[in-house]
């Protein structure tokens, strides 16, 4: 396969942000991206995913673009942005907010080294925001995808497209990325509280993404435990609010200007 | 007034002599301003983040909470997990800022939060939200639904202006 990077963007990458493989991961693997977004929907989904199918830790994201933090487990340093995984599919998961401005280069790192495992497709999960998130009766999933093969992944799994609109953020790059490559990729959309944890649009999330992927992680126990979550993730929202506001996230409510047919 | 004097004096400052100052359009003098005004609230909202979301003292855990500024009214709403519905209080302190409180069902520890090294129960949710306009504080109404408080409080209306 031809690279189209140059060898500028490729070495640059490189120095800044890469991925530490802990255990050998095998090529042509399925990737789950959480990553802090609106309402945390894909980082609360990843981790009662990584939970529910006793996933462990196989590498990790080394980059000095985050704030100098580490995660402290049993008293040892762990990185913020982790993958966890089994012999058929890696979930990334970051514990903290990603800042704005290191998430261009975060992820195209992250999408170069899928590339070079010849990652079978991404899937990334997330949320839309929606004002009258709380007035919700029932919460709509929505996809996008960085190819037609993965826009017809989603239409047999009747998902409904959003056909026009703007995406900010990571999974914004996590397609643009993808979509250069012609990599197989789709984001997944829940609505969602814009700067409140909410585990109910993770809970959906999760079932869609059952369909697509065709595996089945239980929800109950997300569901039962949706009010935990929401006290416990209160810090991450308030640090992810932050940076989604540097990241033009309100772009999302934008009606685009143009219709180019 | 800060930003006012500084950006005065990078206009002074650019243009050497008072005679033979270059004439900057109004564009970039708006452009700095804009800029200067981000980077204060980047400060501002750094500054206000670098304190914790708990207080041991009054047992109580900062909620999440939001402002929204509409024609006719402004909305604040606030996440309360574990928060009972009957113990919410919503009061005004001034007349641009109320206060939210409310007991939580069971009291939550650090260890409930996967946290060992520090002690504390908290019993309560507590949060101050500053109103970025008058309102009339007298006429709000509020409803607690799935979890989110939601208040509505409508604006002081102005004086109308007549045409002709």
């Amino acid at each position: 396969m031809v690279r189209l990077l140059s060898d500028r963007g490729e070495k640059l990458s490189a120095e800044l942000v890469r991925v530490v493989e802990r255990k050998g991961i095998p090529e042509g693997i399925k990737i789950i991206c959480g990553l802090p977004d609106v309402g945390l929907v894909g980082v609360i989904a990843a981790a009662h995913i990584i939970s529910k199918l006793n996933l462990k830790e196989v590498a990790y994201v080394e980059t000095e673009l985050l704030p100098p933090v580490i995660m402290l487990e049993n008293g040892l340093p762990k990185p913020p942005i982790r993958i966890f995984g089994n012999n058929d599919l890696l979930v990334l998961i970051s514990e903290i907010a990603i800042p704005s401005d290191s998430i261009h280069q975060i992820i195209k790192s992250i999408i170069d080294w899928a590339w070079s495992k010849r990652a079978e497709k991404i899937l990334t999960l997330s949320g839309l925001p929606v004002p009258n998130r709380h007035e919700l009766e029932k919460i709509r999933i929505f996809g996008a995808a960085s190819n037609d093969m993965m826009l017809k992944v989603l239409m047999d799994n009747e998902i409904e497209i959003i056909e026009r609109g703007f995406l900010a953020g990571p999974q914004a790059l996590i397609l643009k990325y993808c979509a250069e490559k012609n990599m197989p990729a789709i984001a997944l959309l829940a609505e969602a509280f814009y700067n409140y944890p909410d585990p109910e649009a993770s809970s959906l999330i999760i079932q869609a993404l059952n369909k697509v992927m065709n595996i089945n992680v239980d929800v109950s126990e997300l569901i039962e435990k949706g009010e935990e979550v929401r006290l416990a993730m209160r810090d991450m929202m308030r640090r992810t609010q932050t940076e989604l506001a540097k990241m033009r996230k309100s772009h999302e409510y934008d009606v685009p200007g143009f219709y180019i047919r | 007034m800060t930003f006012q004097a500084s950006t005065l004096g990078r206009v002074g400052n650019g243009g050497g002599s008072r005679v033979s100052a270059r004439r900057r359009s109004i564009f970039d003098i708006v452009r700095e301003y804009v800029e200067e005004i981000e980077a204060l609230t980047d400060e501002i909202v750094e500054r206000f983040m670098e304190k914790p979301s708990w207080d041991v003292d009054s047992q109580s855990l900062e909620p999440l909470c939001d402002v929204y500024v509409r024609r006719d009214m402004v909305i604040v709403t606030a996440d309360l997990p574990k928060a009972d519905p009957e113990s919410i209080r919503i009061s005004s302190i001034r007349d641009d800022l109320i206060e939210i409180t409310a007991n939580m069902k069971v009291k939550v520890n650090f260890e409930d939060l996967g946290v060992k090294h520090r002690r504390g129960e908290f019993t309560c949710l507590c949060c101050r939200v500053p109103l970025p306009v008058p309102v009339d504080v007298s006429k709000a109404k509020a409803k607690f639904r799935k979890g989110i408080l939601e208040i509505t409080l409508p604006r002081k209306k102005g004086y109308e202006i007549k045409i002709g």
